[in-house]
C-alpha cells in the first residue's frame, strides 16, 4: 500500500525553484530517506508533504488524502519532529508528551497509556519530571520524536534528527529510530551518508530540488558504478551537474 | 474545545516558570506601589495633590500592571513563532480559534491574578497608612478591570504576531510608556487641561485608569464610569478582532 506519493511537486520562491517536480512513492511501513546537501530542497519538501507548506504546482497524498484539498485530514494521520527540537520548554518531558496528546483530543486514560508507552518506547523515565529546556540535545529529540508520535500516526516526518547530535547521542537516537521501522512509515531527511545507509530501506539523492536517484544502497551503487553511499552520492550529484 | 484548554494550560504554566514573568508581572508593579506610597507620603498635604494616594494608586498601578502582561502576551507568541515550536502545533489539528483562545484565555487569568494581588497590596498599604479602601470598590474595580485586561492582551497578540522576538518588547515597551504617561496613572490629565488632556482622551489608556479609578471610589456616573466603559469594551473588541485577523493571515501566510 502507498503511504506516500507526491506527484510532479513542485515549490518556488519568487526566483527560486527550492523543489522541482518531484516525484516519489513510499511504501506503507518503509523507512524513505531524503538525503542531499543544505539547501537541496529535503526540508521544502517535507514541509510540503506535512502540509505547512503549499505547493506552487504538483500535488501530494498521505494515505490518499491530499496534502491541498484535505489538509485536516492530512494533518490527523501525521507526526512530525521538525528541525529544531519544537519542545516547551517550561513543561517536563511528561508534560510535553501530555500536551501533544491532549492537542489530539485523547480521553485522560489514553493520553496516560500514550505518554507511558512513549515514555518506555524511549527510556526516558529517568528523565520525565525534568524539563525540557534542561535536557541535553539527544534527549531534546528523543522527546521531540516521542511528541510526533504520541498521536499514534501513519506516517511520521524526521527533519534532521541527528543534527548536531554528538556520536554516542546519534547511535542511541538511530536505535531508537530502528525500533519503529516497519510499524509506521518514516520519512527522514539528513545530509548524514552514514544516517542514511544505516536507517533507510530506500534513499532519495535530492540535488538542487531535483531528485537525482532514487533506489536502495545497492540500486544507487549500481546506478553510479561505486562502492559505499558516500561514493555514490557524489558521483550522482556531479553527473546531475552536467 | 480541549485543544485550547490544552494550548492554555501550556502557555500558562510556561509562564508561570518563567521567573522573569514574577519581576514584570508582579514584582515590578507592586514596587512602584510601594514607591509611589512613600512618593505621596512625601507630598505636603496642602499641595492638594492625591494622584499617589493609595485608593488612587491602586487603579492606576493595576493599569500598569496590564501593561506587562502585553508585554508578555508578546514575548509568549513571538518566541513560539521565532522556533520551531508553532511548525509542530501547525502540523498538529490545532485551527487558527485554538491558538487565539489558547494565548489569550490564560494571559487574561494572570492579569487577574495581577490584580488581585496588587489590591492586596494596596488593601494592606491602606491599613498602614489609615486611607479605606471600599471592599465593595475593589470588587467593582476587578470587574472593571476585565475590559482593559482583553485589550492589551489582544495588542499583547497583535505585537507578538507581527514582530520577531527581538523588536516585540520594543514595541511593548512603547505602549507601556504611553499607557503609563497617557493614561493618567502618574498624574491627573483632568487637572492639566489643554493639548495634553486632549491627547489622552485620544488614547483608550486614559479611560481605563479613569474606569478603574471610578469604580474603586463607587462613582458610576456617566462621565466618569459608564462613558469610558464603553469606549474600554469597544476598543478592547477592536483590538480582540485585530488580533484574530492579524494572527489568521500570519498563520495563511506560515503555511503558504
Amino acid at each position: 500500500m502507498i503511504a506516500i506519493e507526491a506527484r510532479n511537486l513542485t515549490k518556488k520562491y519568487k526566483m527560486k525553484t527550492a523543489v522541482d517536480c518531484i516525484n516519489l512513492k513510499v511504501e506503507s511501513g518503509e523507512l524513505f530517506a531524503l538525503l542531499g546537501v543544505n539547501g537541496a530542497g529535503k526540508t521544502t519538501t517535507i514541509r510540503m508533504l506535512s502540509c505547512l507548506s503549499a505547493p506552487s504546482s504538483g500535488e501530494a497524498f498521505i494515505c490518499g488524502k491530499s496534502c491541498i484539498s484535505d489538509p485536516a485530514a492530512v494533518k490527523s494521520v501525521i507526526g512530525i519532529s521538525p528541525q529544531d527540537t519544537a519542545v516547551a520548554g517550561n513543561l517536563t518531558v511528561r508534560e510535553n508528551l501530555e500536551f501533544m496528546a491532549k492537542i489530539h483530543e485523547f480521553n485522560k486514560e489514553k493520553v496516560n497509556q500514550r505518554v507511558n508507552e512513549m515514555i518506555t518506547l524511549f527510556n526516558m523515565d529517568d528523565v520525565q519530571g525534568s524539563r525540557a529546556k534542561t535536557l541535553s540535545g539527544g534527549w531534546k529529540r528523543k522527546l521531540s520524536i516521542a511528541m510526533a508520535l504520541i498521536s499514534d500516526p501513519d506516517v511520521l516526518f524526521l527533519d534532521e534528527p541527528t543534527l548536531g547530535l554528538d556520536v554516542l547521542a546519534r547511535r542511541e537516537l538511530w536505535n531508537a529510530i530502528k525500533l519503529l521501522k516497519g510499524k509506521i512509515t518514516i520519512i527522514l531527511t539528513t545530509h548524514y551518508m552514514e544516517e542514511a545507509e544505516q536507517l533507510s530501506d530506500r534513499i532519495a539523492i535530492m540535488i538542487n530540488g531535483k531528485i537525482a536517484e532514487i533506489g536502495t544502497l545497492e540500486e544507487l551503487e549500481k546506478i553510479s558504478g561505486k562502492t559505499g553511499l558516500e561514493n555514490a552520492f557524489v558521483e550522482i550529484a556531479e553527473r546531475s551537474k552536467k | 474545545m480541549n485543544r485550547i484548554i490544552a494550548f492554555a494550560s501550556r502557555n500558562i504554566k510556561e509562564m508561570l516558570r518563567e521567573p522573569l514573568s514574577y519581576i514584570f508581572c508582579l514584582g515590578f508593579p507592586l514596587v512602584m506601589l510601594i514607591i509611589m506610597t512613600f512618593v505621596n507620603e512625601s507630598i505636603p498635604p496642602e499641595a492638594g495633590m492625591n494622584n499617589f494616594r493609595i485608593d488612587n494608586l491602586s487603579g492606576g498601578i493595576a493599569i500598569f500592571g496590564q501593561t506587562f502582561v502585553m508585554l508578555f502576551t508578546a514575548i509568549t507568541v513571538a518566541g513560539d513563532r521565532n522556533g520551531a515550536f508553532l511548525a509542530r502545533m501547525y502540523a498538529s489539528p490545532m485551527r487558527a480559534i485554538d491558538f487565539i483562545a489558547g494565548y489569550m484565555l490564560p494571559m487574561i487569568v494572570i492579569s487577574s491574578i495581577q490584580f488581585l494581588i496588587t489590591y492586596a497590596a494596596s488593601f494592606i498599604i491602606s491599613l498602614i497608612t489609615g486611607i479605606e479602601l471600599a471592599i465593595g470598590g475593589i470588587a467593582s474595580s476587578f470587574i472593571a478591570m476585565l475590559p482593559s485586561s482583553i485589550m492589551f492582551v489582544a495588542f499583547g497578540m497583535i505585537f507578538g504576531t507581527i514582530f520577531n522576538e527581538k523588536s516585540a518588547p520594543g514595541i511593548c515597551s512603547i505602549i507601556i510608556s504611553l499607557g503609563s504617561f497617557l493614561g493618567g496613572i502618574w498624574f491627573d490629565p483632568d487637572s492639566m487641561g489643554g493639548f495634553l488632556l486632549k491627547l489622552c482622551k485620544c488614547l483608550p489608556f486614559y479611560y481605563c485608569t479613569k474606569m478603574v479609578r471610578s469604580s474603586m471610589v463607587l462613582d458610576f456616573g456617566f462621565e466618569k464610569f459608564i462613558l469610558p466603559m464603553i469606549i474600554v469594551v469597544l476598543c478592547a473588541a477592536l483590538m480582540s478582532g485585530i488580533a484574530s485577523l492579524v494572527f489568521r493571515m500570519k498563520m495563511k501566510a506560515d503555511l503558504a
